[in-house]
C-alpha cells in the first residue's frame, strides 16, 4: 500500500519536541533578536548543548544523525521561531560542515567537525562573490597549486556567520577559463598568529534575519596545506555541490513555509479581531479570498516540499523536483507576507506589528539556492526538452 | 530509588475545542504533555540523578503516548501504556483503578503526578490512586526533599494561608504544582532515544482486573452532555477621555454592575 | 427519599471559611425542593466559635472536635468522615474549592466508591427534584453536564461566590458531637509547620474582588499603585504568567491555566493583553474590567467594561474615585 501521507509517530514526537524548544527558548525573544542585529551567543550555546547541531553527523563525531524528513522538520520548526537564528544554525548543521564531514581527513574532522558539532567552532560555506551569485562559473576566487598545498586569493560576499566563523568551505577556481569544471572546495580557517587564514571584511547589514551576522570574507594569498583540499578529484566541485543542493533547496522551502504560516496565522487572528465598518474584517470577501488562496498554495507547497524530502531520503533522483519545491514554496511565501502586510492595513507599517518582520525575513528566500529567474530559465528549458 | 510518574497527554491550551453535538467534542489535533505532569517527570529525574534508581512513566490512553515519549526524552527509563477499549472515555475512578492494579505489586518508593490534568481539570487520579494503594499522599507540592535512608520525604504544599510543611513516610504519592521545579529541555540524543523507545502495553486482562469492576466505576459519574460556555455580552468600551472615563467606570460598577 | 445534604464546613483558625455559608444558603433552597435536612460537617479543634457561626445556617451540625483533626491531614479526616458517611449516607456532600478539599475529596470519593464532581460552577435542583451539575473542562472552553449513579453521597465542590450568603437564615441547629476516631498505625504524615505568606490579603482564589496587572506594569516596583487600589477595595492582587516568570511576583498570585482560577465578583485587569492562558482563569468572574494601552488587546474580548489608556494614569485616578464612593457607603 503506497501513498502514505503521514509522518511516523516518532517524527511527530520530534516535531513536538523541537516546537517546544523553540517556544521556550526563541519565542520570548523574537523582537529582540530582530532589533539588535547581534549574534545570540547564549541561544547558540543552548542549542549546541541540546545536541541539535549534530543532527546530520555520525555519532562518532558527537552527532546524532536523523533521517532527512526529521531534519526538514527541524528546519521548519526552527524557522517558525526565528529566521535569522535558523540561518546561522542551518549553516552550521548543513552547508558549513557537509564537506568537512565528507572529504576531510581524520585530523581535520577531529580538529574542526567535533568542536563544530559542540558549537565551539563556527563554520560557513562561501560561494557568492561581488560579480557572481547563481552564476557559479563567474567565480574569481583563485586556488593556485603551490608546493605542499594551495594559495587562495579572493573575496567572498554575503557570508552567513562570516564575522564569527572559525572555518570556511570556500569554493574557488583553479582556472577561470575552465568555467564550471574549474571549481573546487577548500577548507580555509580563520587567520591566527599561528596559522594563515581568511580575515573578516566588511559587515553587511541586512533588512531581515538580522541576528544572523553576515559579512565579506577576504582570502589574501592564504596558504593551506594539501589536506585542506575537500574532494577526491580536482574539477569536481560542482558535482560535489550538487550532493547537497537538493537538501539546501528543500530546506529553503521549509523556511518559506514557516514564515508564510507565521504571517498568515498572525493575520488570521488580526482579521478576526480588527473591527472596520462595524464588523471584524474577516467577514469581508476580499479579505477571505486572501486566506483561501494562501491556504490552497500553502497546502500544496508544504506537501510537495515534504514529498521532495521523502524522495531525498529514499535516494530517488529529484533535482528538478527540489528546485520546483523551493520555487513554489518561496513564491507562495512572497504572496503570504505581502497579503499579511495588506491585511494589517496601516498597522503593517509599524514595527510594533509582526508582518513587516516576516516580509523582511522572507525576501532572502528569493536568492538562497538560486534566484527564481535563473531557476525558471533552467526549469523551463528542462520542461520543454524533447 | 524506584519512582513512577503518572502522565497524560492533553490538548494544547491553544487547541481549538468546540461542542460538535450534545455528546461530541471537536478537538483540534494538537496534544502535548500535561503541563503539571512535566513538572512531575522533572522532579522524578532529579531524584534519580541525586540518589540513583529508575524512573518509569505510566499513562492510561488508547490513542496517544506523547507524554511517555516526552518522559523518556527527559530521562525516564521505562514507559508503560495501559490501553483497553473498556477504558475508552473512562472517568478518573476507573482510570485510578487500572493504574493501582498495575502498581500494587511493584516495589516503588515514590509516585509523582501532576496536580491536575488540563483536559478534565479534575485532580482526582493522584489522590485516588494513593487511596487504592493505601499510601499517604500530599496534593500540590511546591518543594520536595527525600531521605532515602530514613524512607522519609519533606514537602511543602500550597495552602490559602501560605505553605504548609509536611513530613511524610515513603512510599508515598505526591501531586506536583507549578513552582516545584522547571522541566528541562530534552537533549536531542534523548529525544532520539525516546523516538525509538519500546513502550510496554498492558490491557485490563493482563492487569488481572475484572471488566465488571471497571464498568461499575465508569458508571459512578459520566458526562451527560457538553455545552458551549455562556457568551458574555460584548464589552462596553468607555470612550471618554481621561479623567472622565474613570468617573464613568466607577459609576457603572456601582449602579449598573452593582459590584461596589 | 433523600435524607440529608451535607456541607463540609472548612475551618481555619477557629473560623469557618465563607464558602460554607454560601453552600448552606444554597442547600437551604435545595432542601425546600427535595425535603432534605441541611447539615454542617465540622472537623477540627477548639470549634465553639465555629459552631456558633454555623448554627443559624444549619438544621444539624455534626462536630468532631479533637486535636488530631487540626491541622488537616487526609488520614484523620478520611478515617472519620468515611465512618460518619457510611453511617448516614447523605444525598450530597458539598464543599468549597480549597487546598483542603482538593487534597481530601478525591481520596474520600475513591474510599467510598462514590462520585465526585470538582470545581463546579453550577448546581441546581430542578422542579422534579433532579440534580443538575455543570463544570468547566478544557480550562473553561467547554462545559460538561454530569450524570450520577446511585452511589451516595454525591460529592461536589463548588467555586467560591457561585452562591450568595442568605443572611436571613435563622435556624437553630441540632448539634451532634462525635468522638474522633484515631488510628496511630496510619499516621504516616505529620504537619510540621506553616510558612505564612506575608500580608493580610485573602488568597485570590477566594477573594471577592481581584485587581491584577500584567506585563504592562513594566516592573515589580510599580505594583505599588495596584496594591494601593486593592487597599481601597479590600481586594486581593493577582497577576499573569508573564510577570511570575519574570520573577516580579510570586507564583501564588498567578491567574490562569497553570495558576489559579478566580471567581471574583469584580476582576480588574491592568496592562494584561489577554492571552488565552490567562483568560481561562477568569471566565467565571461576574464583572470584568480591562484597562490596556493597546486597543486591539485580546482582553477586551473577555471584559464587560474596557478602557483604552495608560494604566499609570488610570489606576491612581481610579483609586481616588473609588475612595470617594466606597467611603460614602
Amino acid at each position: 500500500m503506497a501513498l502514505d501521507f503521514t509522518f511516523t509517530e516518532e517524527q511527530e514526537f520530534f516535531r513536538q519536541t523541537v516546537r517546544d524548544v523553540v517556544n521556550r527558548l526563541i519565542m520570548p525573544r523574537v523582537k529582540e533578536l530582530d532589533e539588535k542585529e547581534e549574534f545570540p551567543w547564549d541561544l547558540w550555546r543552548e542549542f549546541a548543548s541540546l545536541g541539535y547541531l549534530g543532527i546530520r553527523h555520525e555519532e562518532k563525531y558527537g552527532g546524532m544523525a536523523l533521517d532527512t524528513i526529521s531534519q526538514m522538520i527541524f528546519y521548519e520548526e526552527l524557522a517558525r521561531g526565528s529566521c535569522g537564528f535558523a540561518m546561522s544554525v542551518i549553516m552550521q548543521v548543513l552547508m558549513g560542515t557537509y564537506f568537512i564531514a565528507r572529504f576531510g581527513n581524520e585530523e581535520i574532522k577531529q580538529r574542526i567537525l567535533v568542536p563544530a558539532i559542540k558549537g565551539e567552532k563556527i563554520g560557513t560555506i562561501c560561494f557568492t562573490e561581488d560579480q557572481s551569485g547563481s552564476d557559479l562559473a563567474g567565480t574569481r576566487t583563485l586556488a593556485t597549486k603551490v608546493p605542499g598545498g594551495w594559495r587562495i586569493n579572493g573575496r567572498k560576499q554575503w557570508i552567513t556567520n562570516g564575522p564569527i566563523a572559525d572555518f570556511t568551505t570556500v569554493m574557488a577556481t583553479v582556472d577561470p577559463k575552465l568555467g564550471l569544471k574549474g571549481l573546487n572546495f577548500f577548507l580555509v580557517e580563520k587567520k591566527t598568529s599561528e596559522r594563515d587564514g581568511f580575515v573578516v571584511g566588511q559587515r553587511l547589514h541586512k533588512i531581515g534575519s538580522r541576528c544572523s551576522v553576515t559579512s565579506e570574507l577576504i582570502y589574501d594569498n592564504v596558504f593551506i596545506p594539501e589536506e585542506n583540499f575537500l574532494g577526491e578529484e580536482i574539477g569536481k566541485g560542482v558535482q560535489y555541490a550538487a550532493e547537497i543542493l537538493n537538501e539546501v533547496r528543500v530546506m529553503t522551502a521549509m523556511n518559506a513555509l514557516a514564515i508564510a504560516k507565521n504571517a498568515m496565522d498572525d493575520a488570521r487572528e488580526y482579521a478576526k479581531n480588527r473591527i472596520a465598518f462595524g464588523n471584524p474584517i474577516s467577514k469581508y470577501q476580499l479579505i477571505r479570498e486572501k486566506f483561501a488562496k494562501y491556504w490552497a498554495w500553502y497546502e500544496a507547497s508544504w506537501n510537495y516540499a515534504y514529498k521532495c524530502a521523502w524522495m531525498i531520503q529514499n535516494k530517488i533522483p529529484c533535482t528538478n523536483e527540489c528546485m520546483l519545491a523551493k520555487y513554489f514554496a518561496t513564491e507562495m511565501c512572497m504572496y503570504a507576507v505581502e497579503e499579511a502586510m495588506r491585511i494589517y492595513g496601516g498597522n503593517a507599517f509599524s514595527t510594533e506589528y509582526p508582518p513587516q518582520r516576516y516580509w523582511r525575513d522572507a525576501k532572502f528566500l528569493l536568492y538562497g539556492g538560486g534566484t527564481h529567474e535563473v531557476l525558471c530559465d533552467y526549469l523551463g528549458r528542462v520542461f520543454l526538452k524533447d | 530509588m524506584e519512582i513512577f510518574v503518572l502522565v497524560k497527554q492533553v490538548p494544547d491550551p491553544e487547541a481549538m475545542i468546540k461542542v460538535k453535538s450534545d455528546s461530541e467534542l471537536d478537538i483540534e489535533n494538537r496534544y502535548f504533555t500535561n503541563f503539571f505532569d512535566e513538572i512531575a517527570i522533572e522532579a522524578a529525574i532529579r531524584m534519580k540523578e541525586k540518589f540513583g534508581g529508575k524512573v518509569t512513566v505510566l499513562t492510561v490512553d488508547n490513542h496517544r503516548v506523547d507524554a511517555l515519549r516526552r518522559g523518556i526524552s527527559m530521562g525516564a527509563d521505562e514507559a508503560i501504556q495501559i490501553t483497553d477499549p473498556l477504558l475508552e472515555e473512562a472517568n478518573p475512578f476507573a482510570i485510578s483503578r487500572a493504574i493501582a492494579s498495575y502498581l500494587k505489586d511493584k516495589p516503588f518508593d515514590l509516585i509523582l503526578a501532576g496536580r491536575q490534568a488540563m483536559d478534565d481539570d479534575a485532580g482526582i487520579v493522584g489522590p485516588a490512586v494513593a487511596e487504592l494503594l493505601e499510601i499517604p499522599h500530599v496534593n500540590a507540592i511546591v518543594s520536595l526533599e527525600i531521605d532515602p535512608q530514613k524512607k522519609e520525604a519533606l514537602v511543602r504544599r500550597e495552602v490559602e494561608e501560605g505553605k504548609e510543611i509536611i513530613a511524610c513516610s515513603l512510599p508515598a504519592l505526591f501531586t506536583c504544582q507549578k513552582g516545584l521545579c522547571s522541566p528541562r529541555i530534552p537533549q536531542v540524543l534523548n529525544v532520539m532515544k525516546a523516538m525509538k523507545a519500546q513502550i510496554k502495553k498492558l490491557d485490563i486482562k493482563s492487569l488481572g482486573l475484572n471488566p465488571n469492576e471497571i464498568l461499575g466505576l465508569k458508571d459512578i459519574i459520566k458526562i451527560k452532555n457538553y455545552i458551549s460556555p455562556p457568551k458574555r455580552p460584548p464589552v462596553k468600551m468607555i470612550k471618554e477621555d481621561f479623567p472622565e472615563n474613570v468617573k464613568i467606570l466607577v459609576k457603572l460598577l456601582r449602579e449598573e454592575a452593582k459590584v461596589i | 427519599m433523600e435524607n440529608e445534604i451535607w456541607v463540609f464546613a472548612e475551618e481555619y483558625d477557629g473560623k469557618v471559611r465563607r464558602v460554607a455559608f454560601e453552600l448552606l444558603s444554597a442547600s437551604a433552597k435545595f432542601s425546600k425542593k427535595i425535603g432534605a435536612k441541611v447539615s454542617s460537617i465540622l472537623l477540627g479543634n477548639k470549634l465553639s466559635e465555629a459552631i456558633k457561626s454555623l448554627t443559624p445556617f444549619s438544621d444539624k451540625i455534626y462536630v468532631l472536635d479533637d486535636p488530631i483533626l487540626s491541622p488537616y491531614t487526609s488520614e484523620a479526616f478520611i478515617l472519620n468522615l468515611s465512618n460518619l458517611i457510611k453511617k448516614h449516607r447523605p444525598y450530597l456532600l458539598l464543599g468549597g474549592v480549597s487546598s483542603t478539599t482538593k487534597d481530601l475529596f478525591p481520596r474520600l470519593a475513591m474510599n467510598l466508591k462514590t462520585s465526585y464532581a470538582p470545581e463546579c460552577t453550577s448546581v441546581e435542583i430542578s422542579e422534579d427534584g433532579e440534580l443538575l451539575v455543570r463544570r468547566p473542562i478544557f480550562g473553561g472552553k467547554v462545559f460538561s453536564e454530569l450524570k450520577f449513579s446511585e452511589a451516595r453521597p454525591i460529592m461536589i465542590t463548588i467555586r467560591n461566590h457561585t452562591f450568595s450568603v442568605d443572611e436571613s437564615l435563622n435556624k437553630s441547629a441540632e448539634i451532634f458531637s462525635i468522638e474522633a476516631l484515631k488510628d496511630s498505625t496510619i499516621s504516616r504524615k505529620k504537619v510540621i509547620g506553616i510558612e505564612k505568606v506575608k500580608g493580610e490579603r485573602v488568597d485570590i482564589s477566594e477573594a471577592e474582588i481581584v485587581v491584577a496587572a500584567g506585563r504592562g506594569i513594566k516592573g515589580p516596583e510599580n505594583f505599588k499603585i495596584i496594591e494601593e487600589l486593592a487597599d481601597v477595595l479590600n481586594a486581593s492582587v493577582g497577576t499573569t504568567r508573564a510577570v511570575v516568570d519574570e520573577g516580579w511576583r510570586d507564583q501564588r498570585d498567578q491567574i490562569g491555566k497553570s495558576g489559579k482560577n478566580i471567581s471574583a465578583k469584580l476582576y480588574m485587569a491592568f496592562g494584561i493583553s489577554g492571552a488565552v492562558h490567562h483568560t481561562l482563569g477568569i471566565g467565571t468572574c461576574k464583572t470584568i474590567v480591562a484597562v490596556d494601552i493597546d486597543p486591539n488587546a485580546l482582553i477586551f474580548n473577555y471584559a464587560d467594561y474596557g478602557i483604552v489608556g495608560d494604566l499609570f494614569k488610570i489606576v491612581p485616578a481610579l483609586k481616588d474615585e473609588l475612595r470617594k464612593v466606597v467611603s460614602s457607603g
